[in-house]
């Protein structure tokens, strides 16, 4: 680890001009990256971009190169890293199903709004379009699930595809971008190398102007509320407008519920936080979503997740949208007053207009509905009676230990929402999940770009037994680098959510759900991974102390209860106010 | 209720431009019944394109916002009806049966 503390910036420095000395297009590119501030890649040699790699060679003082076991790995490393940093994540792949195996990653970037700039190996330019080996076409093939791409053919070009790829990944609503770059381009010299940064492309408008008219309609509607409510989104946190959303909800007496992607941009243990939203949410903050009278969006897209059946979410409701994408205002729930602007920009301004306001009794019907949470399901999952070891408890003591103050990076499953729901989030940037694309998988590599991106944080993977095998080759890049993540990986031997639906709503047909899995210890161990599996209650307290006191990679399994579920449930096709606290009556699984 | 729009775009004239305006159009499942490309007169940078769709209202204002959002794309207007698409293929040199 301590290698990779070592890099100083220079490339700021050494960009610019430089006359009467050829490079390569490949050495080009590397000095951009250098000159944008990149000091970790994380990538996968191969053939079509072996002079990029040959070109690193004598960057090593500059750049770090993780390497993967898969691409997929490469671009889940960097997402993480992007996340727990608001800088651009950096990927290297070579050509074909170098370039396709990040496609899920562009996918879940893309989502989830976060800055990363691929650059993949191409075949040489004058084989395009002959199925040439390796040769796929990656533009095309990326154009849905990318914010931008280019292909770079000339070595010249290179530069400026460069400046504007970084540019448009993390400006407006950030999100990932591909360079693929020919090989005869990362060959050819460049005569004169200079390099600019982008700060605006004619067509392409990042941030809004805020617009007066907007802010004033949001305040007067919010200084007439009775039952004022704030959903905060990611957003808030790529904007870095956690300050001025507390303010606002001091001020103005706003509770406030976050989504999956914007825990962490309001203190949990905050008077006016209320919980977490969503399809396996808090009781409270799903309920009291179909109660109040101004509902107030903040960098949040009202994703299915969140607003369940669209016809009765909030019909009573005032919204008011702040939201930086024009294309989400009013894309799924209509906006009253909808605010086209970057969230702190929007706050700033808003704060002065709201009148000082306190709605306790509002604030408190939401412990009330909370209170009963607590009673029918919080209890039970966190300090269980039974004898087997529950999701909830894991992550409650998880929390309690850490006290809520390591970076969690969860996968897909069960366990991601039991983690959102008991892990109390106090700062920014410690949530790092697949959001709208549900990737299982992410969470392993992920970790490893958060833990590169913050060596001074613990790093907590929390993983299902599904989602871990899909990406546990990136253990090899663990031992490798010796990354002191650590890994808690709950095995219930099903993929659980799919089994938890087939259980409620399919007369509990496991139609392959079940799962034989290997002996995990075993696998970590052959990794140099200190491992120990956990299965009675009594062990868990020592094990997670000793995850989390150790100084190199650690992995702790538990084994959870196999058929446990998780409540509270929004069922498919049901309101927010149709919220479970409990399996669903024959009677509720027919309608 | 679906209808006819004109749709007008105006963007960077690079490659694949048309493919990412299409997938945009095709990802809503919106129909494209005629469709002209062109490069703008004096300036091979920038193009357009000239769409006649159908489609719901709603549908065609919020696929308008989501072109937007293409880097390219510095403006997707559209009005009612297909008078406008044969009035601006006919000004693109573009005779079209009706």
């Amino acid at each position: 680890m301590d290698a990779l503390l070592t890099k100083t910036k220079t490339g700021a420095q050494e960009a610019g001009k430089e006359v009467g000395k050829k490079i390569s297009g490949a050495e080009a590119l590397l000095r951009c990256l250098v000159a944008e501030g990149v000091e970790t890649i994380f990538g996968y040699p191969g053939g079509a971009i072996m002079p990029v790699y040959d070109a690193l060679y004598h960057y090593t003082d500059k750049i770090n190169h993780i390497l993967v076991r898969h691409e997929q790995g490469a671009i889940h490393a960097a997402q993480g890293f992007a996340r727990v940093t608001g800088k651009t994540g950096v990927v290297f792949a070579t050509s074909g199903p170098g370039a396709t195996n990040l496609i899920t990653g562009l996918a879940d970037a893309l989502i989830d709004s976060t800055p990363v700039v691929c650059v993949t190996g191409q075949v040489f330019a004058h084989l395009l379009g002959t199925d040439a080996f390796q040769e796929t076409d990656v533009v095309n093939t990326t154009i849905p699930v990318t914010k931008w791409n280019v292909q770079v053919a000339e070595a010249k070009d290179i530069p400026a595809a460069v400046a504007r790829a970084f540019y448009i990944a993390n400006s407006g609503r950030p999100g990932p971008v591909l360079i693929d770059i020919t090989k005869n381009a990362q060959n050819e010299m460049i005569e004169e190398f200079t390099y600019e940064k982008c700060t605006g492309i004619r067509t392409y408008r990042p941030k809004p102007t805020l617009q007066i008219s907007q802010v004033q309609a949001a305040a007067e509607l919010i200084n007439q509320a009775k039952r004022p409510y704030i959903l905060a989104g990611q957003g808030v946190l790529l904007s870095g407008a956690t300050e001025e959303l507390k303010a606002l909800s001091e001020k103005a007496g706003i509770p406030v519920a976050c989504t999956l992607l914007g825990l962490g941009s309001f203190p949990t243990d905050h008077p006016n936080y209320v919980g977490f939203l969503g399809m396996h949410g808090n009781y409270g903050p799903n309920v009291n979503t179909n109660e109040c009278d101004v509902l107030i969006g903040i960098g949040m897209r009202f994703d299915d997740r969140v607003t369940g059946n669209v016809s009765r979410y909030a019909r009573q409701a005032k919204v008011i949208h702040i939201e930086i994408d024009k294309a989400e205002i009013s894309k799924i729930i209509q906006a009253d007053v909808p605010v086209h602007a970057d969230a702190k920009e929007a706050l700033a301004a808003l704060l002065p207009l709201v009148k000082s306001a306190t709605h306790q009794e509002w604030i408190d019907s939401f412990r009330e509905l909370n209170r009963i949470e607590e009673e029918k399901i919080i209890r039970k999952e966190c300090n269980p009676d039974c004898e087997k070891l529950m999701m909830g408890e894991v992550i409650h003591r998880l929390s309690e230990m850490t006290k809520g103050e390591a970076i969690l990076v969860t996968d897909v499953g069960q366990h991601q929402m039991t983690a959102s729901r008991y892990y109390r989030f106090r700062y920014p940037l410690t949530n790092v999940t697949s959001g709208g694309a549900g990737t299982m998988g992410f969470a392993l590599p992920a970790a490893i770009g958060a833990k590169i991106a913050r060596p001074d944080k613990d790093v907590v993977a929390v993983i299902g037994d599904g989602g871990y095998q899909m990406t546990m080759q990136e253990l090899g890049t663990i031992l490798q680098y010796k990354i002191p993540v650590k890994i808690l990986v709950l095995n219930n031997s099903y993929l659980g959510m799919v089994r938890q639906w087939q259980q409620l709503f399919h007369e509990k047909r496991y139609s392959c759900t079940e799962m034989v899995n290997p002996d995990f210890v075993k696998l970590a161990e052959a990794y140099n991974i200190p491992a120990r599996r956990v299965t009675q209650r009594e062990d868990l307290v020592p094990a997670l102390t000793d995850l989390l006191n150790a100084k190199t990679a650690s992995f702790v399994e538990v084994v959870v209860g196999r058929e446990d579920n998780v409540f509270p449930m929004v069922p498919a096709g049901g309101c927010v106010s149709d919220v479970l606290l409990e399996p669903p009556t024959v009677a509720q699984q027919k309608k | 209720m679906k209808q006819e729009f004109t749709l007008e775009i105006a963007a960077d004239n690079n490659f694949s431009i048309l493919n990412r305006i299409v997938n945009v159009l095709n990802r809503r499942r919106v129909r494209i019944k005629k469709l002209i490309a062109h490069e703008m007169e004096g300036d091979f940078y920038r193009g357009g394109a000239i769409l006649l769709l159908y489609t719901t209202p709603e549908l065609m204002e919020k696929v308008k916002h989501q072109l937007e959002k293409l880097i390219e794309v510095e403006y997707a207007n559209y009005t009612e009806g297909s008078d406008a698409y044969y009035e601006r293929s006919e000004k693109h040199g573009c005779r079209v049966a009706s």
